[in-house]
């Protein structure tokens, strides 16, 4: 199967119906040992130090490991993609945009996935085969998203960690370049999660805002009497309500993360009512305008909100930790005993 | 009910009492001789409360200064910062703002939304804006801190960031001519010059301040240039011990 990268979640039932096997650059750059190097060669290829440590990991990542086909989401994603996807582009990497509309309703969701499809399925009129091929895809992917879901349910009940919670929502934005294999690995996770005695903790916290560069924050959090439940972005990125969307198009109209804060906030509230969540993470990348969103953010919630920010280290920095601690430690005394 | 809240800083541990959420006593005691004359050591921290002038309490809070919390016996320790962040709740009643406190060797500076912390600045190196430093250049100028504080207008510049050179950059600007009233200035930019970076992450409408940098009017005039607002709390100096208490009517209560 040919390869093709993805800057951040794409209708990847068109890409898998096309044959492809898909991979999320992100993912290959942020787990690699190498993640420093990517960053390095994007800078010494002229990326500016000011600017956020993603757009250059998945550079390198891209170019390191030779991903010659690359989906770039020009609209609804970070506007830094559309110069990145230039360069690659310059680099002699094929390159497929995809946007996700400005305008947020269902006939030009479904507009924007026709025009994807048609990059991959060469057809004037995307016919009804087509159309099979890809509900037949999505139907397959659906196991592998009821699994998913599964996991983030059990972190509500304190079975699977933070850090579970966040790979295995994470890991469905390509399915790991492999669908079936990978729902299988996620099939064993779930037994196996189903399985532990809870360790619950006193106060939940919801991350909300773009996935860290540091992962290192959920295993943190534990070492107090605290967990995050809820892993927002991550989390659409698995389409938890794939099933009450009738087809692709439905699925991606309900997907929050490229429309408005707005739109991102009422599910956000949603889930904090939900799962009775105590306060809330917002992360944000160092040169990110999503940094921005926390004014609103703020004001929006009502419940603490705690703004962290990470750049190029993997790791949280002391820094951080002591305002994480401090953080924890007061809603522990909001909490009582 | 009656809480006592320790604080124990470095130059001063501050003791206070409250009863029924009202403050009954505030007791300052250099910190030197509140431990040789009001403490014994029997492994933790023994404190004669009689000598204090303080007969019964049920409940007691305290907090250090740095990482170095002195475990008192019978006593709850919180953390400093949220110590400060409780005061500052329990003297304005707000629950969202910017708080610099700064003391005989710390600069702090907290920020308090909804209730919670959520920034944290200290300085980690030097104590070249804190009180000691102050009163290091008070004995140079042969003045009084109060006098210090009374003079800011045209401050000579002192460039050293480090207090030890400071303290003959000064003897040079003495030895250069430099009026008395600019020399004093001088040393309170100094200290804003200090803390102007430390402060540029929590930009915002008003500043609330405490601990002894309180009494520097000079200091609050530069500040006056950064936000609308600069609001000392009444209770500067033991803000500290203050929320001690308030933390214990918070634990009491539940
Ligand atoms: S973190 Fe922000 S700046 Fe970086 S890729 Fe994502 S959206 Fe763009």
């Amino acid at each position: 199967m040919k390869k093709i990268g993805i800057t951040t979640t794409v209708p990847v039932e068109v890409l898998y119906a096309a044959g492809y096997s898909v991979v999320d650059l992100n993912n290959i750059f942020i787990t690699s040992k190498d993640y420093l190097r990517y960053i390095e060669i994007a800078e010494r290829d002229g990326f500016p130090k000011s600017l956020c440590a993603w757009i250059k990991g998945i550079y390198g990542a891209c170019i390191e490991n030779g991903i010659d086909e690359v989906v770039g989401v020009i609209e609804g994603d970070c506007s830094n993609t559309k110069s990145l996807i230039e360069v690659l582009k310059s680099k002699g990497v094929k390159i497929y945009p995809f946007s996700y509309p400005a305008k947020h309703t269902i006939e030009e969701v479904k507009k924007s996935i026709d025009d994807f499809i048609k990059l991959f399925f060469k057809d004037e009129l995307v016919d009804s085969n087509i159309k099979e091929k890809i509900e037949d895809t999505r139907q397959t992917l659906s196991k592998g998203r009821v699994l998913a879901r599964r996991i983030d349910e059990l972190t509500c009940d304190f079975k699977a960690t933070g850090l579970e919670n966040h790979i295995y929502q994470i890991s469905l934005s390509d399915f790991n370049g492999d669908i079936e294999g990978y729902t299988e690995i996620l099939k064993e996770k779930v037994k196996e999660i189903e399985l532990r005695k809870p360790k619950t903790k006193k106060i939940k916290l919801a991350y909300i805002g773009v996935p860290p560069m540091t992962p290192d924050i959920y295993d943190f959090i534990e070492k107090y009497d605290a967990q995050i439940v809820y892993n927002e972005v991550q989390r659409e990125f698995a389409f938890p309500r794939f099933d009450r969307a009738k087809d692709i198009y439905e699925q991606y109209y309900d997907y929050t993360y490229p429309y408005s804060l707005e739109f991102r906030l009422k599910e956000i509230e949603k889930i904090i009512k939900e799962r009775n969540i105590d306060g809330v993470i917002h992360y944000t990348q160092a040169f990110c305008y999503r940094a921005i969103d926390d004014i609103v953010i703020k004001r929006k919630l009502n419940i603490p909100v705690l703004n962290i920010e990470g750049d190029k280290l993997n790791c949280l920095d002391g820094r951080t930790k002591i305002r994480i601690e401090a953080f924890l430690d007061m809603l522990m005394d909001l909490k009582g005993d | 009910m009656r809480i006592v809240g320790i604080d124990l800083g470095s130059r001063f541990v501050k003791t206070l009492v409250m009863e029924d959420y009202k403050i009954v006593e505030r007791i300052c005691i250099s910190t030197v001789s509140f431990y040789k004359e009001y403490c014994s050591f029997n492994g933790r921290l023994k404190v004669d409360f009689k000598k204090l002038g303080i007969d019964s309490f049920d409940f007691g809070v305290s907090t250090g200064y740095g990482r170095n919390n002195v475990d008192i016996e019978n006593f709850n320790i919180i953390n400093e910062l949220k110590a400060h962040a409780y005061g500052a709740m329990y003297q304005t009643g707000l629950k969202d703002f910017i708080l610099l406190d700064v003391g005989g060797q710390d600069v702090k500076i907290i920020k308090v939304e909804k209730g919670v912390l959520t920034d944290i600045e200290l300085n980690d190196k030097c104590a070249a804006s804190c009180g000691r430093y102050i009163e290091n250049m008070a004995k140079i100028l042969e003045t009084s801190i109060d006098e210090i504080f009374s003079y800011y207008k045209n401050p000579v510049e002192l460039n050293s960031t480090c207090a030890v050179f400071s303290e003959s950059e000064l003897i040079g600007k003495i030895a250069e001519g430099v009026p008395f009233e600019n020399l004093c200035a001088g040393v309170n930019y100094s200290l804003y010059k200090r803390l102007k970076p430390l402060l540029t992450r929590f930009k915002g409408k008003s500043l609330l301040i405490s601990g002894g940098v309180a009494e520097n009017k000079a200091l609050l005039e530069y500040l006056k240039s950064d936000y609308d607002e600069i609001n000392v709390l009444n209770d500067s100096k033991f803000n500290g011990a203050i929320g001690c208490c308030y933390f214990g009517i918070l634990k009491y209560k539940k």
